[in-house]
């Protein structure tokens, strides 16, 4: 089991220029001090016009920054939108190599389609297409990262022969993921050979099947890439504290948070009939989750909050289904205040990191835990 | 700190159809083979917050729902309704807050005031499927106030549609405050379409929204078949408080 940490990048209104700078510092703050502590990656989401709720935009930037703080944590877009409106993939081949390498090979390359009407509409992107261009995007990544000379004639975009340069740093090139919210995406996943990058916090049981049809049909994959990428992740809050209460009562404030703001932005399935939205897609479904039936304290099954007994327990659950990383949020909208957030982290690689032996070797190779 | 509305119920019921209603405790109603015809836009984003009451929030970005239905049969007789609501969220919930609806027969005005409370007006409501296209239209006073039409129909499947629940204000006649309604009617698709939405025209005082109403940028449009099941009275909400604390739940 690894431990890593995911930013949405969650700005309150007022906006100011301080107050979003406050932000992005406070991040990068978390960021540094978890490479301390032995956490093995950041995450960061792209999404655009998520008012409050994500002013992560630009992740290739804020990762570089991440990437610039830290020694031995990787770097991971959690995900990048592969839909030609939002990125080219030339653009997208050439910027993740180049993050690879002033990373020197840190980084983690996760796909997807976002699934919200205020990003789908603002780009003028065809909800109808994409699963489809995501699908033909991830195809061509690779082959745009390894291959000398690459030239395309797809479906989606094209382009003439040319060299796409610089290549990664990581050899034959970094893990791909992808971001699995819809039914059946996690088959998409395992069918062509990248890890399954689960946006999803509390039900457990929920992902326990998925993990099992996965790791199933994995085993007979046909990577888009040069290497199979077997690994699950999956997402998660995380508070920390060594008193019940405290951590109980600070850390439901953050799921609420996180849960309201949420709720605001529309899905693109509420506003755009579509059958390439089966479902209302990851906001609702993290709204459940982090809102479904909760234990004596009122806290959801597998969210990491609370003390640290009640944190473990959350870790050891999803451990115990067959996940290999949890990606942890840290804060909504600064509910938490830094130092608190901070020293959740602390206690986190302190009491429970020791309980898992991965992650255990990664503190204490990181000198965490103290 | 998030948005919310901040709509005066007070004046806005002043100056619109409030209804009042009796009691709580309606049966529901199934009307089989109802003709939706509904069509989402983008509205106005700095003015949305006057368009709900206290107790919604609005959704980001702003829109507006825009739908005109024929019942071909009911127990008040065949009848077609439009209604404008602004897509909104009760607590963590997608609804959409009914400005003003206009309803083709007295007698189905009536019927959904008494039961629900529902805020509707008569006039002469209009939905027509052509060929290549499906029309809906409203004239009250002998003005269009609403022409809206959904142009190159195609097939599509009928869970691949989410209807947003309504909630709209009518007064109570036991204690005269004015509530939200929030009724969840529920759909069993027959026939589902899609198509490219056009509001040709839309008169925003006539839907009790002043001059703040504008339909900007089209999203969806879609026109079905349905056997619809009004349900009975599922909660009721104080206006002027957020969802979280004024929602009183009166049925599963």
């Amino acid at each position: 089991m690894k431990f890593g940490i995911f930013y949405e990048i969650s700005v309150p209104r007022p906006w100011t220029a301080e107050s979003e700078k406050k932000v992005f510092d406070n991040c990068l703050e978390q960021v540094a001090l978890a490479d301390e502590l032995g956490f093995d990656s950041v995450w960061c989401v792209e999404h655009h016009f998520l008012e409050e709720y994500s002013h992560a935009s630009a992740p290739e930037i804020f990762l570089t920054a991440c990437a610039m703080k830290t020694k031995k944590m990787r770097v991971g877009h959690g995900i990048i939108v592969c839909v030609p409106e939002f990125n080219h993939p030339i653009k997208i081949a050439e910027r993740t190599a180049t993050l690879d390498i002033i990373s020197g090979g840190r980084l983690e390359v996760g796909t997807g389609r976002s699934a919200t009407w205020n990003e789908l509409g603002g780009f003028r992107a065809n909800p109808d297409e994409t699963k489809k261009t995501w699908d033909e995007f991830v195809r061509c990544l690779p082959k745009m990262w390894t291959q000398e000379y690459f030239g395309y004639q797809g479906r989606s975009w094209s382009m003439p022969v040319r060299a796409i340069i610089p290549k990664p740093y990581q050899k034959p090139h970094p893990p791909m993921w992808v971001a699995v919210t819809s039914p059946g995406t996690e088959i998409d996943a395992a069918e062509r050979g990248l890890g399954a990058l689960g946006i999803t916090f509390g039900s457990v049981k929920e992902q326990e099947d998925k993990v099992k049809q996965y790791r199933k049909v994995i085993a007979n994959c046909d990577p888009v890439g040069s290497f199979v990428n077997d690994r699950i992740s999956t997402a998660n809050f995380l508070y920390c504290h060594e008193d019940t209460e405290t951590g109980n009562k600070t850390g439901r404030r953050l799921l609420g948070t996180f849960n309201f703001l949420a709720s605001q932005l529309v899905a693109a399935r509420e506003a755009y009939p579509s059958k390439s939205y089966p479902s209302l897609g990851l906001l609702p479904t993290l709204r459940r989750e982090a809102s479904g039936p909760g234990d004596e304290a009122g806290v959801p099954e597998g969210i990491a909050i609370g003390d640290p007994e009640r944190v473990l327990r959350a870790c050891k659950r999803w451990e115990s289904v067959g996940v290999d990383r949890i990606n942890f949020l840290l804060n909504a909208i600064e509910t938490v205040p830094q130092e608190q957030v901070l020293n959740s982290l602390r206690t986190f690689a302190k009491h429970v990191m020791p309980h898992f032996q991965d992650a255990s070797t990664q503190a204490a190779a990181a000198g965490g835990g103290r | 700190m998030p948005r919310a509305g901040r709509m005066d119920v007070n004046q806005f019921a002043a100056g619109t159809t409030v209804r009042e209603i009796k009691d709580y405790k309606t049966e529901g109603w199934t009307l089989k083979g109802a003709q939706t015809l509904n069509i989402y836009y983008e509205i106005d984003n700095a003015t949305i917050e006057d368009l709900i009451p206290v107790a919604a929030r609005p959704s980001i970005p702003a829109y507006g729902i825009f739908n005109v239905v024929h019942f071909p049969e009911s127990p008040a007789g065949p009848f077609t309704i439009a209604e404008v609501r602004i897509g909104c969220r009760a607590g963590v919930r997608p609804r959409g807050f009914t400005l003003r609806s206009y309803v083709s027969t007295e007698a189905a005005a009536d019927e959904l005031a008494n039961r629900w409370g529902y805020p509707s007006v008569v006039a002469d409501v209009y939905l027509r499927a052509f060929h290549d296209r499906v029309v809906g239209r409203v004239k009250a006073d002998g003005k269009t106030i609403l022409d809206m039409e959904m142009i190159d129909r195609d097939f599509i499947a009928g869970n691949d549609i989410q209807y947003v629940s309504n909630m709209h204000l009518a007064r109570s006649k036991e204690d005269g405050k004015l509530v939200i309604v929030q009724v969840d009617p529920e759909w069993t698709f027959i026939k589902a379409e899609r198509g490219r939405p056009h509001i040709i025209s839309v008169d925003s005082d006539a839907w009790g929204a002043g001059d703040r109403l504008r339909a900007d940028y089209p999203i969806s449009a879609s026109y079905t078949i349905t056997d619809m099941t009004i349900s009975p009275i599922r909660y009721i909400l104080d206006p002027n408080q957020d969802a979280f604390r004024g929602t009183t739940k009166l049925a599963a």
